[in-house]
């Protein structure tokens, strides 16, 4: 075998495990920007802002500004995962927030948590 | 005598009976045929199970599926709606951003009740009829604007003012519009008619007594 099949032989293989993985790892997996802009975005708006289509000028609370830094340091990583699993009343917030506990996976929560961090380029007190 | 009397009437009854199913029966024929014609399926599913098993799946999905219509709408909406239809959704179906341009195609009177009478055969075994009656209830009316505040995203007119959010269908004319046995079992049972849907999955968070008082709740709104 020469050096050049050898390469071809090593490229291969390596395709044919990619393939593997992202075949076992499931296309169902979303990823958390899929999951944000089709939950989250309805009422934090799609680059996460607040601006939703639900905040409308008749809702008494106004959804959280992801992008805020000075907002989001407010919160826990515990915080901001406990209230996208059980809803705004689980942080003492608005009921406007539901809970994503039976919609969504522990590990798709947490990954969002990992996504409005990064929106907000901040950590938690 | 008496007997011949008898079966006269019972035989005229039956004859009745027949005669008035037949109409039924035959706008349903008909009204697959129109929506077979009218191309509906394009964009409406009719035949069951839900099918979608990722967002992909429902965001490639034009509008709603339509599989369990009969158990979904009241009885006298649906022929009136495709007659004249008015949006239902603030926003175009499965969009964060385009507003509803109402642009749904229209169909005549004749095959409106027909394409209607088609529709309300597509039923779900899942959907118990008859358990819960349409019924402004405080326990129902605190969960929807309390508890889980279902007007964050289903726009409601209160005191002739419209209210609340955009994302889901409006649920202003509910009364008119759905069924309430179906509204429990959709909040019961949400993955048998939307496995990946906007919308929570409550069960665990709203209990069973709570559900039947939010559905019928849901179900008197004007």
């Amino acid at each position: 075998m020469t050096k050049k099949t050898n390469k071809k032989a090593l490229l291969a293989a390596f395709a044919a495990f990619s393939l593997f993985l992202s075949a076992t790892t499931g296309a169902s997996a979303a990823t958390a920007e899929e999951n944000y802009k089709f939950y989250c975005a309805q009422c934090h708006g799609l680059e996460g802002r607040g601006d939703g289509v639900n905040a409308t000028e008749n809702q008494p609370v106004s959804p959280r500004d992801h992008t805020s830094a000075r907002e989001m340091e407010k919160l826990t990583d515990e915080d901001i995962i406990n209230s996208i699993t059980d809803g705004g009343p689980s942080t003492s917030k608005s009921s406007l927030m539901p809970p994503f506990g039976k919609t969504l996976s522990k590990s798709e929560i947490s990954e969002l948590k990992t996504y409005l961090r990064k929106l907000c380029k901040c950590k938690g007190k | 005598m008496m007997i011949s009397k008898i079966i006269a009437s019972l035989a005229l009854s039956v004859f009745f009976l027949t005669a008035s199913s037949i109409p039924a029966l035959a706008g349903a024929t008909e009204g697959k045929k129109a929506f077979e014609a009218k191309k509906c399926g394009q964009c409406h599913q009719s035949e069951g199970p839900a099918r979608e098993k990722t967002i992909k799946d429902q965001l490639a999905k034009k509008g709603p599926e339509l599989w369990y219509a009969g158990s979904k709408f009241a009885p006298a909406f649906l022929d009136k709606w495709l007659a004249d239809p008015r949006p239902i959704r603030p926003l175009e179906y499965n969009s964060l951003t385009k507003k509803n341009a109402g642009n749904h195609p229209k169909l005549s009177s004749a095959d409106a009740i027909d394409v209607a009478a088609y529709l309300m055969t597509l039923r779900s075994a899942d959907v118990k009829d008859g358990a819960i009656q349409p019924r402004d209830n405080p326990k129902g009316r605190a969960i929807f604007i309390k508890k889980q505040a279902c007007y964050g995203c289903h726009e409601v007119t209160v005191r002739g003012n419209k209210a609340g959010g955009l994302s889901g269908p409006a649920l202003t004319g509910a009364s008119k519009r759905l069924n309430p046995d179906w509204v429990y079992a959709y909040m019961t049972k949400p993955r048998i008619f939307k496995p990946v849907k906007d919308m929570p999955d409550y069960t665990g968070y709203i209990n069973d007594a709570e559900m039947k008082d939010l559905s019928a709740y849901v179900g008197s709104l004007d």
